[in-house]
């Protein structure tokens, strides 16, 4: 059926436990009452338009029901165990095909050897007598036509209703994952597009049209840059660190506008560290919640110092700033960015990249990831 | 009227400055980057207005509000921030999300200059007679005469209003000083009681006394102040 990783996202465990337990109770109470009627209907004939008595007729179709059962039990677990459904409509039908050919086969010689076995005659007295005016052979002939009519029945009756069930399964699974990655991407893009952020800096180039045109000029084009890299970033996963770099220069450009001297910025980066490809928007989040949770609260700001060097095949990025001593209530919304930046970082790298935030000297925070180059 | 403009940002603070020069009654007589220079100011200067921001370094608008005794008429500012913004809404404050427009601006102003009922007072000695108290994204201005009891935790003090119970960011020892001796008593370490509250006092062991006030509890007046409190109602 379909692969495991997307179903276990959409069903939980226990739900699909108890589906599987109510299918398989459908599944069985169809099988007995179907083969049952079937039984009856056989054996009540062989009675009446034979001539043969109960105990006779019963043994021969109790048999031959039993196998019935048997048989096509045999061929739904061929069907699950390779999956038909997830086939095309094509090699679906002609497994389908096969599959009730053999079991009617398999059926049709069970069915001679138990009328053999009961009665000494390898055509069931109820056919011989419904067939009774054609020649033996043709009555062996139509025999398994019977049989295969049975069995095409219970093939269409089985595959109509699990082929309609995976369809609707299929579509509403679909639909949940459609609407799960929606919210995702508006999550994403809405904790990227920082509107407090965005509001500031809208009113700073406000404030600097009539005074400073040409600054406000390079702020809105600063703006511009910002938003345009922000929302491309759900394209690709990777970026060359100097094309993230851009990226900073420009928002802390933006944020200096509101901060003025507030804000200091040291970069030593080195040249072996720009070529170097890192999730996009890895190191904004990083210098983000620095000028948010560390800069912006004091009153006096501070210096941010952005650093990122290659040691021996591993790139190391440090975002270093100081913070307010007693700065407990930012806590739950700092961890938000920096958990999703932490879990990108792990899809996309695997073990070997981690992100550390260091808290542990009173008025200062770490961040630091490493990665493999 | 004169005008205090309260914003970290100095380009914020200019572009409020520019804004403002269109409404000639409005004297800029000053403005602050963070809430202790503003409270200073207020004091100093005490501004019929005052243009608040929301996030600044150091503490909130909010809590600026929650220091002063008299508040004068407030406008906060603020960005993007969808918490403040709720409490303005519940508590019918004044706002204006920047970059602010001209024409919000006016509707604010117009509604003061219409002498609508204004929550600022004109700096006196006579004592409190109302403050402004957060509690979580609500806020109010709430007048102390309906407040029964004030009960010290921690270095706050949560007051009892009706069926709320606001938190204040100051200690009970300093906002005793500002109370209405007249209205309110230290009824012991821990609390202070509003004198209209109380039903009926009894007589406790050891010379206390238990007070039993009109919207529930009961508050006990320790020994030494019940001797106070006895020359005082001169019961």
């Amino acid at each position: 059926m379909h692969g495991p990783s997307i179903s276990s996202v959409i069903d939980q465990p226990s739900s699909r436990l108890s589906i599987r337990r109510k299918t398989s109770l459908a599944y069985w109470s169809l099988q007995i009452i179907g083969w049952s009627l079937f039984f009856y209907g056989q054996a009540s004939g062989e009675v009446i338009f034979a001539s043969v008595p109960w105990s006779k007729a019963a043994t021969l179709w109790g048999g031959i029901c039993l196998a019935g059962i048997g048989l096509t039990h045999l061929l739904r677990w061929v069907a699950k165990r390779h999956a038909w459904l997830a086939l095309p409509p094509a090699p679906l039908l002609t497994r389908i095909l096969a599959g009730v050919l053999l079991v009617s086969l398999t059926y049709y010689f069970i069915t001679i050897a138990l009328s053999l076995t009961v009665y000494g005659t390898p055509v069931a007295p109820i056919l011989g007598a419904f067939y009774r005016k054609l020649v033996p052979g043709a009555q062996l002939f139509n025999q398994f036509i019977n049989s295969l009519a049975v069995n095409l029945m219970w093939v269409a009756i089985y595959f109509g209703f699990v082929m309609q069930r995976h369809r609707y399964r299929a579509e509403l699974r679909q639909a949940q994952l459609n609407e799960a990655l929606q919210a995702a991407e508006l999550r994403l893009l809405k904790s990227q597009l920082n509107p407090h952020f965005l509001f500031n800096a809208l009113n700073g180039v406000r404030a600097l049209i009539a005074d400073e045109p040409g600054h406000a000029q390079d702020a809105v084009t600063q703006l511009a840059r910002t938003l345009r890299y922000t929302l491309a970033a759900g394209d690709e996963d990777l970026v060359t660190m100097a094309r993230e770099l851009e990226m900073v220069d420009d928002y802390l450009a933006l944020e200096s506008l509101r901060l003025a001297e507030r804000l200091h910025v040291v970069r030593e980066i080195d040249s072996a560290a720009s070529t170097v490809r890192i999730p996009v928007m890895l190191l904004q989040t990083l210098v983000e919640n620095a000028v948010k949770h560390g800069i912006a609260p004091l009153r006096r700001g501070g210096a941010l110092r952005i650093a990122a060097r290659v040691v021996e095949s591993e790139l190391i990025i440090q975002v270093v700033n100081p913070r307010p001593i007693d700065a407990t209530a930012d806590r739950a919304t700092e961890g938000v960015g920096l958990k999703n930046s932490s879990e990108r970082l792990r899809l996309l790298f695997g073990p070997a990249a981690r992100l550390h935030l260091d808290l542990s000297v009173a008025g200062q925070a770490i961040a630091e990831v490493r990665l493999p180059v | 009227m004169k005008a205090l403009i309260v914003d970290d940002e100095p380009l914020a603070r200019r572009e409020l400055r520019r804004l403002l020069a269109a409404f000639p009654w409005i004297q800029i007589v000053g403005e602050a980057g963070d809430i202790d220079d503003a409270r200073e100011r207020i004091e100093a200067l005490s501004p019929g207005i005052v243009f608040l921001d929301v996030q600044m370094p150091g503490g909130t608008g909010f809590d600026l509000l929650g220091q002063l005794d008299r508040v004068p008429r407030i406008i906060f500012t603020t960005a993007y921030d969808h918490y403040a913004v709720k409490a303005f809404d519940v508590s019918a404050l004044d706002y204006l999300l920047k970059p602010i427009e001209p024409e919000r601006l006016a509707a604010a102003l117009a509604k003061i200059h219409a002498g609508l009922p204004s929550a600022g007072r004109a700096i006196t000695d006579s004592p409190l007679e109302q403050l402004f108290v957060r509690d979580g994204p609500r806020c109010w201005f709430v007048p102390l005469r309906e407040v029964s009891v004030f009960s010290a935790e921690g270095n706050y003090v949560r007051l009892q209003w009706g069926k709320e119970r606001p938190m204040l960011g100051r200690s009970l020892a300093a906002l005793e000083e500002k109370l209405d001796a007249r209205c309110f008593f230290r009824a012991n370490r821990r609390q202070i009681v509003n004198l209209e509250f109380i039903r009926n006092v009894e007589l406790g062991e050891g010379g206390r006394l238990h007070v039993q006030l009109r919207d529930g509890p009961e508050i006990e007046i320790s020994r030494r102040q019940a001797r106070l409190f006895r020359a005082r109602t001169t019961v």
